[in-house]
């Protein structure tokens, strides 16, 4: 286990910011931190950093205690904070070879690093420039490179790309599953539903300081009752026949949107077939059908009764 | 060690680079020592040559102006007065009731005026006029005005030497992981936080001593003041004033969550009162305060090397150099023991 917290409670004031806590991550995995703002993110990688004190809990990296002096510990972990975190007055190649040097000391090795750091997040055209100089996306690329030059064993990246654009996100998330592929293991915090099931091979859904559930992508879609929707609009309809709708194998409920009707199907196959079935044995018409798979919106949802979107 | 010279040259750069920094510390000294140069100037170098008065003839004063070497006379007529004042062909023109007129106020008028007032002292108490020497008089008289610029130039320097404040403001903001972004990073990595600190502390002195060293020279070469007579005592006070800076800086970059352009104000704020005290916007000062509330002339650490530049360099005394290197030491020695209390922590309740 490379990182593993155990009911970590992290107030701030009054604010419960961390309430029990868990989390485990193992060796090799990119484990997501999935949850709105203000859920508690930071606050429990500063944490396991041990920058913040907690109240109560118990907080292991590589198997050790961590504490403020486990700089054998900090020694293996790179971090991307969420703020751009580098010095105004030194250049791009300047910073990253100051912060790879507080971990490498051998400078050809160190050289060499910061190359393949700044190649890596794609600023070798920018390696005379001062960070404000760089544009938004750029600037959290720079941020990137000075938090993995080290190539470390474990990395945290807190939320590495929000402010920017698709194209730097595909370029960054890219960089994230090249890092790991090289045996880095990842801790990634977002809250963007498509980056962590792009990316992440397991995920804990957050809310409210607490891990509401953990797991992959499929373990998490199937732990909710709903696991399949179909949205289908019809010509005509009468109000007898969508009450008939209700007993085809499988559904749990019926919702009218606008002109469209959703129909909830619960764990099962041949859910499509089955309705098609009903609609041809009725003479309907449709004008729409769409099979819906429910998507991590849908777990948060029906876990927290609130959407995840903004 | 390597860690260290790289740490020391990395923040170097870094201070270095920032515009900010490099005006104030390093443009801002050479700019206001200008200003005091120009500001002051007339009181430092007084034409002793060649001041224009107008008599008519057969004044009995005549005599003795003629024995002024710097006054011209020009014996005129009644008529003449307005038209010469005017075309400034006379600085002034003296009556045979030893009344003066002249056109506007300035340097030579007031000398005019003051030869005329000796004059007539001399002669209420009797004295041979010829034996008056006026020449000498007025040189006593400048040197007095010079001295009191070189406080105001001491209170100057005593001053940048304590502007190490505002790079030790900075890099304790650096240092901790709750005052700035950077500090949360550094402390996320390997690096023992005191040797970042003390990479910092080390590069505030250097730059600020850099500064003044350039601020002497300046002086010295540039205006031509000669300032610095006990170099080796000038030079410990400087240091001296570079590390209470440093520790003020750290003192109150430590103690408080304000934001570091709050930090820096409060520095500079707190610095430049100080000199005021010690005399470095007008002399006057340091006089109402060594006359009414002489221990704060004692305490106040800018006043201690200011008087005590001005007693080793001027008045060639280190009678009390002694006390005043005890006194900022203690101060240093406080301050960095508070700060302490603040930096050694590691983690935060709140970041
Ligand atoms: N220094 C602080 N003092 C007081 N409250 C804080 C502090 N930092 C964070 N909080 C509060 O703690 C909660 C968790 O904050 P945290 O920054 O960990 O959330 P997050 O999940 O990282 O959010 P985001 O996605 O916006 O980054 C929030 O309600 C926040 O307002
Ligand atoms: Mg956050």
């Amino acid at each position: 286990m490379v990182v593993e917290v155990k009911n970590l409670v992290k107030r701030y004031k009054e604010l419960i910011a961390l309430d029990h806590f868990n989390m485990e991550v193992e060796e090799g995995e990119i484990l997501g931190l999935l949850g709105p703002n203000g859920c508690g993110k930071t606050t429990a990688i500063n944490c396991i950093l041990s920058l913040l004190n907690y109240d109560k809990g118990e907080i292991r990296v590589f198997g050790e205690k961590m504490t403020p002096n486990s700089y054998d510990i900090k020694r293996e972990i790179g971090l991307v904070p969420q703020e751009v975190s580098v010095f105004e007055n030194l250049t791009v190649i300047e910073n990253t070879d100051y912060f790879c040097g507080l971990y490498i000391d051998d400078k050809n090795k160190r050289k060499q690093y910061v190359e393949e750091a700044i190649e890596f997040v794609g600023l070798k055209d920018y390696t005379k420039f001062y960070p404000k100089k760089l544009s938004g996306g750029l600037k959290r690329r720079l941020n990137i490179a000075c938090g993995i030059a080290h190539k470390p064993k474990l990395i945290f990246l807190d939320e590495p790309t929000v402010a920017v654009d698709v194209q730097s996100r595909n370029f960054i998330l890219n960089g994230i599953e090249k890092l790991n592929d090289e045996g880095s293991t990842i801790i990634y915090t977002t809250h963007y539903l498509e980056e962590a099931e792009r990316l992440c091979k397991r995920i804990i859904i957050m809310d409210k300081g607490r891990g509401l559930v953990s797991g992959t992508n499929e373990e998490l879609k199937s732990m909710i009752s709903t696991s399949e929707k179909i949205v289908v609009g019809f010509t005509e309809i009468e109000d007898e026949t969508v009450q008939n709708m209700k007993n085809i194998l499988h559904v749990m409920d019926i919702e009218k949107a606008g002109e469209d009707y959703i129909i909830k199907f619960e764990n099962g196959f041949n859910n499509l077939a089955n309705l098609m079935n009903f609609i041809e044995e009725n003479q309907l018409v449709y004008t729409k059908l769409q099979s819906q798979l429910p998507t991590l919106n849908d777990v948060f949802l029906e876990l927290t009764g609130k959407e995840l979107r903004d | 060690m390597k860690n260290l010279i790289r740490n020391i040259i990395y923040q170097g750069k870094n201070l270095l680079r920032d515009a900010g920094f490099s005006f104030w510390v390093m443009l801002y000294p050479l700019i206001l020592a200008m200003f005091f140069n120009i500001a002051f100037s007339g009181m430092m170098d007084i034409e002793l040559t060649n001041i224009d008065v107008g008599i008519v003839d057969g004044n009995p004063i005549e005599q003795v102006l003629e024995e002024i070497e710097f006054i011209n006379i020009h014996k005129i007529t009644d008529e003449e007065v307005i038209e010469k004042l005017d075309n400034e062909e006379i600085h002034g023109f003296i009556d045979e009731d030893l009344n003066l007129t002249v056109k506007k106020s300035g340097i030579n008028q007031t000398i005019i005026k003051e030869i005329i007032e000796q004059i007539k002292q001399m002669e209420k108490l009797n004295r041979p006029i010829e034996n008056y020497d006026f020449e000498a008089n007025y040189i006593v008289d400048r040197n007095q005005k010079a001295n009191s610029i070189i406080v105001v130039f001491f209170s100057l320097i005593a001053m940048f030497s304590t502007y190490s404040i505002n790079a030790g403001i900075s890099t304790v903001s650096l240092t901790q992981a709750n005052l700035s972004n950077i500090g949360v990073r550094v402390n996320s990595t390997p690096l023992k936080k005191k040797n970042f600190l003390l990479a910092g502390v080390i590069v505030a002195l250097f730059l600020n001593l850099l500064a003044n060293g350039v601020l002497l020279l300046f002086v010295k070469y540039v205006l031509k003041i000669d300032l610095l007579k006990n170099i080796k005592y000038s030079i410990i006070l400087i240091i001296i004033g570079n590390l209470f800076g440093v520790s003020l800086g750290m003192f109150i970059g430590a103690s408080n969550k304000k934001s570091m352009n709050t930090k820096i104000l409060i520095g500079v704020a707190s610095t430049l009162f100080l000199s005021f005290l010690s005399g470095m916007m007008g002399p006057w000062m340091k006089d109402v305060i060594d006359e009414h509330i002489p221990i704060l002339a004692r305490i106040n650490p800018i006043s201690i090397i200011s008087n005590n530049l001005y007693r080793i360099n001027i008045l060639e005394s280190t009678k009390t150099v002694g006390e005043g290197i005890m006194i900022l030491f203690s101060y240093c020695g406080v301050l960095i023991l508070l700060s302490y209390m603040f930096l050694r922590r590691k983690s935060y309740d709140s970041l």
